[in-house]
This record gives structure tokens, C-alpha cells and sequence, in this order.
């Protein structure tokens, strides 16, 4: 199978990003995230990233549009949604299975999100097949396979001597030929997926989960909750967002940035009434949403069992033990 | 087209409704700025301020019609507002009101408060298209008479319409009020409409629906005719933002309409 070799692998992401912008998975101020792409910068490959790569598609922050009032008047000029091709370079199994969340929710149910779509359109992404399992990963629970993401372009795997690498989409296969000079043979066969040791039983969970809108184990779970809202930003699937306006300097902006449904203002309305007055219905909210409501609506886990809010939690909220508990108790 | 977007409109002419309630028309240079169908939504914004998704309650052949009840930063600065002033309108969003379901059936609308401007753009469009349904009857009640939204409609228009009833009630009266004073689920089964061959369509404060949808059960109607409309807090309006998620169900885009039925198996969290 043709491969880059680990000597050469500085020099193939050279060569992708003369002519894309490439993100690399990289340590910057000590948060590894993706970054894009410089020589200087060395590629972290040996696990995954803290923050998941949708922040390539859906910032923290984005503009929307611009807005000029004068006394009676407003006028409104859109912007253009940004259409650079990139290419992903190194996006674990998991987090590409979140970005067909993604898709589902930006892309379908009758309207494109644009801002998305354009940025989405335009990106190749390379995965890179897992060979270990951290001690917080549970992606295969959760229906991923570690070492295969059927919807990345093209799929990578490490191996001793290098990356091997094999296309799986038109795009890929294109890709492939367009850096075929930086490939070569590699001797070395593909490695066996990784066991993850943290489990979560999900079999007939949706269908438990139906009834237990109203059980009283929500405010036991959500006890030690502090809706700090972690989970929601670090999760990669997470895509709630607010839209709000920048007040200050010439032309005013309107943008959107990621919300979480931990905070009491989400859903609180003009007038006070709120729907998810406390932190019993806001963590229900989280753990339905994800275990039941996304399966339901788009027929796949809002979790993809990456485990970063397992590992980034302070008080400890484990998304396996919820299930777990989910499971134990009378629905 | 980018649904979050909005177009610039026009505010065409603005009626006080009540001490707290305006209606305000929206014109753009081309007319109303889309056709919505009854029930549905549009998000309306002064966007130096802020944006909310409220009801379209009535739409004519070059306007849309907002009722709003001042309770926020938005709504205020809207009240504050002048004829003349230009606003950003999204939409139409939502499923609406099931039009074919309700052909050719008796209409009960049952409202309270502001929870009459929902309904407002079905009973209008019933006026409109009078022979493509039955009888029509509005039950609706407020805290006081100055409290009373759409009182032209309420006490000119709509009793003068063929086979169509309007029955009023207020919580507390004054010295010129001769009407009914009551709450509406009381006043409901004390007029007691046939439950036979109705569709009955009923919002207002979240108090008064319970009450009411009790009084119905009480009075043998089936919750495959009792329609209703929620109210969640949007921003985006396309079922993306993710703020108005009951159970598997986007209210900006499954609802806000919804049936008894179908109300039945939501999560009880609205």
C-alpha cells in the first residue's frame, strides 16, 4: 500500500500546503487543537486533539452579516460565506463521525446553513485511523470504529515505518494523484483497531430513555453538575449557538458563537418564563438530546464517544456512568 | 437565499391594542415581505437591539401584522418605535395551522391575552374564505377590559360575519364593563360548545391552556381536535440553533402548531 514515510511526512505537508490551507492537529499554548499548518510547527499525532476540528467549520465566532442604522433607516449587506479549499490532516475516527452530525444538522431537514456549507464544501479530510485507545475513549460503544472513518476522503494509518494511505472518496482519489510523487510503497500492513477499555451499553437505550422523561434519577444525576458548560464546547457534535450583534466601531456586525444548553439563559424568555428553569432540566436536556432526541431525529448518537467531556469535566460527570445509571434504574 | 438574513422592512401603521400591546404592519417596497400561511412565525429585529421570533396575526394584500406585548428589551424599543421605521423581518417559519384538516368543520378558538394574536391570523383567514368552513366561535378573556387585544375585531367585525359568535370575558371588570367576568376555562364551560364535528384551537397564558384543555376533557372533546401553539425562545428560526428542541421535535420548524395528540408525546418542557 502506498504511503509517506515517517522521515518525508514534514515534506508531504509542505508540498499540501503550498497549494491548500492545510490544519494540522498541533500543541499551541498547551491546548492541542487544529492549527494550520507551518514548518515550524510539528504535527501532534499521538493522540487525539483536546478541541475537536469543528471549530473549522462552525468558529467559535462567526459574522453574518453587517448593519448601518440612521435614524429611521437600517440597511443590511451580507457577507460572503469564506470558500478557501483546506484540507483536515489527521481527524480521528470519532470526530469524523461528529462531522456527519454536523452535516446533518447544518446540511439537512430543509435548510442549508451557508456559512457552513461553504466551509464544508471546500475542505478534504484526511483521517488518521487510531492505534491506541486513551483511558476516556468509548467511540466503539458509540458505533464508531477506531481505525476506519467511512465519510473522511481519505483514511490513513500508522504504522512502523510511516502513514499508510488509501482514498475513499472521488476527491481523495484525485488528491492521492496529485501528491502521488510524495507516496511510496510501504512494506508494512495495516494495524488492528484498538480495544477501547471504557464501555457504554447502549443496546434498546433510545427506547428506555422514552420513558424516563419524568424519572426522578435526572436530579440525582445533575446533583454535582455546576452548568459550567465544558462539555457542550468541548463536545464535537455540540452546535447550539447564539446570534448577537457587536455594538462598537464603524459598521456594526451581527455574529453568531456557540451557547450551551447548561445555561439558564438558553432558553429563558422575554417575560420570565423558562422552559428549563434549573440544572435537573438542563442536564435531562444534555443526555436526551444526545441519547435519544438526535437518534430519533437523524437516526444516529449525538455522542461519539471521543471521552473529552469525560476528561475535561471538574466535577467529574461521566457519560458512561450516566448511561450506566440510565440503565440500572427502573424506567 | 441565507435564512438568517432578514429582509428590511417598513413599519406601515401601528395600533394600539391595549396599554402594553401594539400591532404593527410591516411593508416592504414590494409589498408584504412574504405570504406567510395562518400560524405561521417570522423573525422580526430592530438589529441595533436584538431579534425575536413572534406570530404573524394577520397579513393583508401588502402587509404582515406583529401584535407585541411589551416584556423585553426588543419589544420595548418596538413600542417605542414610529410609523416609518425600518425593521429586519425573516420567515415564514413553521408548520402553520392544518388548513386541510379544518375545512368544512365548526371552529371554536379559544384565547387568552396575547395568546388571541396566534389565532388572530386563523380567524382571519376563516373570515376570508367564510364558505370553506362551518361555524365559527371565539371564546376570549383578559385581565381587564384596557386588557381586551383586537377590540374592533372583537366587538365589530367578527359578530357581524355570518354564522359566527364572539364571547368575551374579563378576570376583573370595570364600571362600564356589561360582559362576562370570569377566568376563560370557567366562562368555556359555562357557554359548553358541542364537542360534534369542532376543531378547536386554543392559546394564551400557559395557566390557561391547562385549565382549559381539562375543561375540554370534561366536556368529551378528543385531543385529535384540540390544536394548539408553542412558544419557545429561537434565534435562528431554521432548526440548526438549537434552543427550541423539545424531544426530537425543532419548534421552529415542527411546530409552533401542534395537536393534542401530538402534544401528548412530547416531553412536557414548554
Amino acid at each position: 500500500m502506498k504511503g509517506i514515510k515517517k522521515s518525508q511526512l514534514s515534506n508531504f505537508l509542505q508540498q499540501v500546503s503550498a497549494k491548500y490551507s492545510l490544519y494540522v492537529p498541533a500543541q499551541v499554548d498547551g491546548v492541542t487543537r487544529f492549527q494550520k499548518y507551518s514548518s515550524e510547527r510539528e504535527p501532534f499525532l499521538t493522540a487525539n486533539t483536546q478541541l475537536s476540528p469543528k471549530e473549522l467549520f462552525f468558529p467559535q465566532t462567526e459574522q453574518l452579516y453587517c448593519y448601518e442604522t440612521h435614524k429611521q433607516e437600517v440597511k443590511v449587506e451580507e457577507l460572503a460565506a469564506s470558500s478557501e479549499p483546506q484540507v483536515l490532516f489527521g481527524v480521528r475516527p470519532c470526530d469524523m463521525q461528529a462531522i456527519g452530525v454536523l452535516d446533518d444538522v447544518f446540511l439537512g431537514k430543509g435548510y442549508e446553513d451557508v456559512y457552513y456549507r461553504a466551509k464544508r464544501a471546500n475542505t478534504l479530510i484526511i483521517a488518521l485511523a487510531c492505534s491506541q485507545a486513551e483511558a476516556t475513549c468509548f467511540c466503539d460503544s458509540m458505533g464508531v470504529d477506531p481505525a476506519f472513518a467511512p465519510q473522511a476522503d481519505l483514511m490513513m494509518y500508522e504504522t512502523e515505518d510511516g502513514y499508510l494511505i488509501e482514498a475513499l472518496s472521488d476527491q481523495g482519489k484525485d488528491f492521492l494523484q496529485e501528491f502521488s510523487s510524495a507516496l511510496e510503497e510501504l512494506r508494512s500492513e495495516k494495524p488492528q483497531a484498538p480495544a477501547c477499555e471504557l464501555k457504554a451499553e447502549t443496546d434498546g437505550l433510545v427506547e428506555k430513555l422514552q420513558k424516563m422523561f419524568e424519572h426522578s434519577v435526572w436530579a440525582e444525576l445533575s446533583r454535582k453538575c455546576i452548568n459550567c458548560g465544558t462539555c457542550t464546547y468541548l463536545c464535537p457534535t455540540c452546535h447550539c449557538f447564539d446570534i448577537e450583534s457587536k455594538t462598537r466601531g464603524g459598521k456594526e456586525v451581527k455574529f453568531r458563537c456557540w451557547d450551551s444548553c447548561m445555561y439558564k439563559e438558553y432558553t429563558l424568555m422575554a417575560g420570565g418564563h423558562n422552559p428549563r428553569p434549573t440544572k435537573k432540566e438542563r442536564v435531562r436536556q444534555r443526555f436526551l438530546h444526545k441519547l435519544q432526541y438526535m437518534p430519533e431525529r437523524y437516526g444516529k448518537w449525538g455522542c461519539v464517544g471521543c471521552g473529552r467531556c469525560i476528561d475535561k469535566c471538574p466535577v467529574n460527570l461521566d457519560i458512561t456512568k450516566v448511561i450506566r445509571e440510565l440503565r440500572e434504574v427502573e424506567a | 437565499m441565507n435564512p438568517l438574513v432578514p429582509i428590511i422592512g417598513k413599519i406601515s401603521k401601528i395600533v394600539d391594542e391595549t396599554p402594553d400591546t401594539k400591532t404593527f404592519h410591516v411593508t416592504t417596497s414590494n409589498g408584504k415581505p412574504f405570504t406567510p400561511l395562518p400560524g405561521q412565525l417570522a423573525m422580526v429585529s430592530l438589529p441595533a437591539v436584538g431579534e425575536a421570533m413572534f406570530s404573524i396575526s394577520s397579513q393583508g394584500d401588502d402587509h404582515l401584522e406583529f401584535s407585541i406585548k411589551k416584556v423585553g428589551m426588543l419589544t420595548e424599543a418596538l413600542h417605542d418605535a414610529e410609523v416609518g421605521q425600518e425593521i429586519g423581518v425573516r420567515g415564514p417559519y413553521g408548520n402553520g395551522f392544518p388548513l386541510d384538516f379544518c375545512k368544512g368543520k365548526d371552529m371554536l378558538f379559544i384565547g387568552g391575552g396575547i395568546g388571541l394574536a396566534p389565532l388572530r391570523s386563523l380567524i382571519n383567514y376563516c373570515v376570508a374564505n367564510r364558505e370553506d368552513f362551518g361555524n365559527l366561535q371565539v371564546i376570549y378573556g383578559a385581565r381587564s377590559p384596557a386588557d381586551l387585544c383586537f377590540k374592533e375585531e372583537l366587538f365589530e367585525t367578527w359578530p357581524k360575519v355570518r354564522d359566527m359568535r364572539v364571547d368575551v370575558t374579563v378576570d376583573k371588570g370595570d364600571e362600564n364593563w356589561q360582559g362576562n367576568v370570569g377566568f376563560v376555562p370557567a366562562f368555556l364551560e359555562q357557554l359548553n360548545p358541542s364537542p360534534e364535528g369542532k376543531v378547536t384551537v386554543t392559546c394564551g397564558p400557559p395557566i390557561m391552556i391547562k385549565f382549559v384543555l381539562q375543561s375540554l376533557a370534561k366536556m368529551n372533546y378528543q385531543p385529535d381536535n384540540i390544536i394548539t401553539t408553542l412558544e419557545m425562545r429561537m434565534k435562528c428560526g431554521v432548526g440548526k440553533c438549537g434552543r427550541c428542541n423539545i424531544g426530537s421535535c425543532y419548534i421552529c420548524l415542527d411546530g409552533p402548531v401542534f395537536t393534542l395528540t401530538q402534544l401528548n408525546q412530547l416531553p412536557n418542557e414548554y
